[in-house]
C-alpha cells in the first residue's frame, strides 16, 4: 500500500508540487514582512529538513534578489541534497513545536531531532520562522479560496489523527504481544523439534506398515 | 491507428538520407532545418512562457523542478542552460549556484534569448548569468567547461541530435552531467490517445487564439511524435559516449527526463 503510495505520488510528482506550494507561500509572506528580519547572515545558506513522513528532503536556501529598489531575499525550496549547511532530522509533529531558538534546544535534549552541520543556522531559520508567523490557513486560502481551504485543513486534520490511531493502534498491539503472547508463543528450535518428531514417527508407520504387509503374505489363505 | 500516425512519414530509403531531415512530419533538407525552426521560435516567443502554462496546465513548471531536483547542483558549478528559451532552469541554477557559480544561458534563436534576459533581468537576476547565441551542434565552448549541462524541450528541434550529444559530451567536464528534459512516448496506450486528441485538435486551436499562429504548435504537435523514444534517445547518449545513463518517466511517460555522465 505504501508501495502504491510512493508510485502515485512520484507519477504526481508530490515532492515537486509541495516544493513549488511552500516557497510561493513563504516567498510571499517574506515580501509582507521581510523589513522585520535580518537575512545577511543566511544569505546563500541551505538548511535541509528530513521529515521522517516524507521519503524526499525539503532543502531551503535563502538568496539575494534585486527585484525591487530595496534589496531583498527569496527562498528557494528544492529536493535538493547535493549541498547543504546543516541538515534537521524530526518528524512533523516535532517540526510544528519547533518555533524558537529555545524550543531548538529543548527538542534536541529531548532526543526530538537530530541536527548535523553548522547548527547557528539551524537556529537562524528557526529565529526567521519565529519572526514570519506565518498563519499557513489565511495563505493558503488567499490561493485556493475559503472554502477549499477549510475543507482541506479538515480533510488533513482527519488524515493526521487517523495516522495518529494507526501509529497507536499499532504500539498497543505490539506491547500486548511483548507483555502477553510472547510467553505462549513457540520458538523456532521448538517448531523445529516438532517437525522432527512428526518426521520421525512417519518414517516409523511407513516401516510398520511394510513391516505388516510383509507378515499378510505369510499368512495361510 | 491515432489521429497522429495517419500523416506520420515513414522511414523509406530517400528519408532516411544523410542530407535530410524532420521538421514535424515533413522532410526537408538539414539545410533549412534551423531557418524553419528559427521561423516558428520567432513567431511565439512573446508568447511562448503563457502558451506553455495553457498547453501543460501549468505542469511544465513541476518538470522543471523536477530536472533542477536531479540535477545536483551546487554552489560555484558551470551550468550551461542549453535551448534555455525564456530562461526558467537558468532562473533557479543562477540562484542555487550563488556568487561563485556561472549560468550561461544559450539558445540558437535570438528573440527566445531577448524574452529571456529581459525576463530574467526583471527578476534581478544579473551577476552571475551570460547569454550566448549558439548552435547546439556547434557549442562554443572549451573542452570540459560545464559540471552541468541542461536541454530542455529543445533537443527535438536540434537538427543533428548525435552531433549536438557529442557537442554536449565535449564540453563537459570530466564528472559533469547532461539532462535532457523532453516530451516522450507516454507508457499507456489510453493516455498516449487521449494525448494525441489532444496534442492535434485542441493544441493548435489554442495556439490559434493565444499566440496567433496554429501552424507552429502544429509543427510542436508534430515534432513531439518524430523525436525519438525515451529508449532510443538513451542509447544515443550511450553513443555520446556518456555513462551510467537513465531516463524517468514524467506524467506517464509525456516527458521524460533523461541523464548521463562523463567521467
Amino acid at each position: 500500500m505504501s508501495s502504491l503510495f510512493t508510485q502515485i505520488a512520484k507519477q504526481f510528482m508530490f515532492s515537486q508540487t509541495l516544493t513549488a506550494g511552500l516557497e510561493i507561500i513563504i516567498n510571499k509572506v517574506l515580501t509582507l514582512k521581510s523589513a522585520f528580519f535580518s537575512f545577511d547572515k543566511l544569505a546563500h545558506k541551505t538548511l535541509t529538513i528530513a521529515l521522517s513522513e516524507l521519503d524526499f528532503p525539503l532543502s531551503f536556501t535563502v538568496v539575494p534578489t534585486k527585484e525591487s529598489r530595496f534589496n531583498t531575499m527569496n527562498v528557494l525550496v528544492t529536493s535538493l541534497t547535493a549541498h547543504t549547511d546543516c541538515t534537521i532530522t524530526t518528524s512533523i509533529k516535532t517540526l510544528i513545536e519547533l518555533q524558537t531558538q529555545k524550543k531548538l534546544t529543548e527538542l534536541i535534549k529531548q532526543d526530538k531531532l537530530d541536527v548535523t552541520g553548522d547548527i547557528k543556522v539551524a537556529q537562524q531559520f528557526a529565529s526567521l520562522a519565529e519572526t514570519l508567523n506565518i498563519d499557513w490557513q489565511s495563505e493558503l486560502a488567499t490561493h485556493i479560496g475559503d472554502i477549499p481551504t477549510h475543507k482541506l485543513t479538515q480533510l488533513g486534520k482527519k488524515v493526521s489523527d487517523k495516522f495518529h490511531f494507526t501509529a497507536q493502534q499499532i504500539k498497543a498491539d505490539a506491547s500486548e504481544y511483548l507483555v502477553h503472547e510472547q510467553r505462549v508463543v513457540v520458538t523456532k528450535s521448538q517448531i523445529e523439534l516438532f517437525n522432527q518428531a512428526v518426521a520421525d514417527i512417519d518414517a516409523q508407520t511407513q516401516t510398520l506398515e511394510a513391516r505388516i504387509a510383509r507378515l499378510s503374505e505369510h499368512l495361510p489363505q | 491507428m491515432s489521429a497522429s500516425d495517419h500523416n506520420k512519414p515513414t522511414n523509406s530509403p530517400q528519408e532516411s538520407a544523410e542530407n535530410t531531415t524532420h521538421f514535424g512530419y515533413q522532410t526537408i533538407d538539414k539545410e533549412d532545418k534551423v531557418s524553419m525552426v528559427a521561423g516558428v521560435f520567432h513567431s511565439v516567443a512573446k508568447q511562448y512562457d503563457i502558451m506553455n502554462d495553457l498547453m501543460s496546465f501549468g505542469i511544465h513548471r513541476l518538470w522543471k523542478r523536477f530536472t533542477i531536483d536531479a540535477s545536483g547542483v551546487r554552489p560555484g558549478n558551470k551550468v550551461l542552460d542549453l535551448a534555455g528559451g525564456t530562461g526558467d532552469l537558468t532562473a533557479k541554477f543562477s540562484q542555487l549556484v550563488g556568487k561563485s557559480g556561472q549560468v550561461v544561458l544559450a539558445d540558437i534563436n535570438s528573440s527566445m534569448l531577448n524574452v529571456g534576459r529581459d525576463k530574467l533581468r526583471d527578476k534581478g537576476l544579473v551577476q552571475n548569468i551570460d547569454y550566448i547565441q549558439a548552435n547546439a551542434q556547434y557549442l562554443p565552448f572549451e573542452d570540459n567547461t560545464f559540471d552541468i549541462v541542461t536541454i530542455a524541450f529543445g533537443l527535438r528541434n536540434v537538427t543533428d541530435k548525435d552531433m549536438a550529444l557529442r557537442s554536449i559530451y565535449r564540453v563537459l567536464k570530466p564528472g559533469g552531467r547532461l539532462l535532457v528534459l523532453e516530451f516522450s512516448k507516454p507508457e499507456h496506450e489510453l493516455l498516449n490517445k487521449a494525448y494525441d486528441f489532444y496534442s492535434f485538435n485542441i493544441l493548435p486551436k489554442m495556439g490559434e487564439l493565444v499566440a496567433k499562429d496554429g501552424d507552429s504548435y502544429k509543427y510542436l504537435a508534430e515534432s513531439i511524435r518524430m523525436h525519438p523514444d525515451q529508449e532510443t534517445l538513451k542509447t544515443m547518449l550511450d553513443n555520446a559516449g556518456f555513462e551510467q545513463t537513465s531516463f524517468k518517466n514524467l506524467t506517464g511517460g509525456v516527458v521524460a527526463l533523461h541523464k548521463g555522465y562523463k567521467f
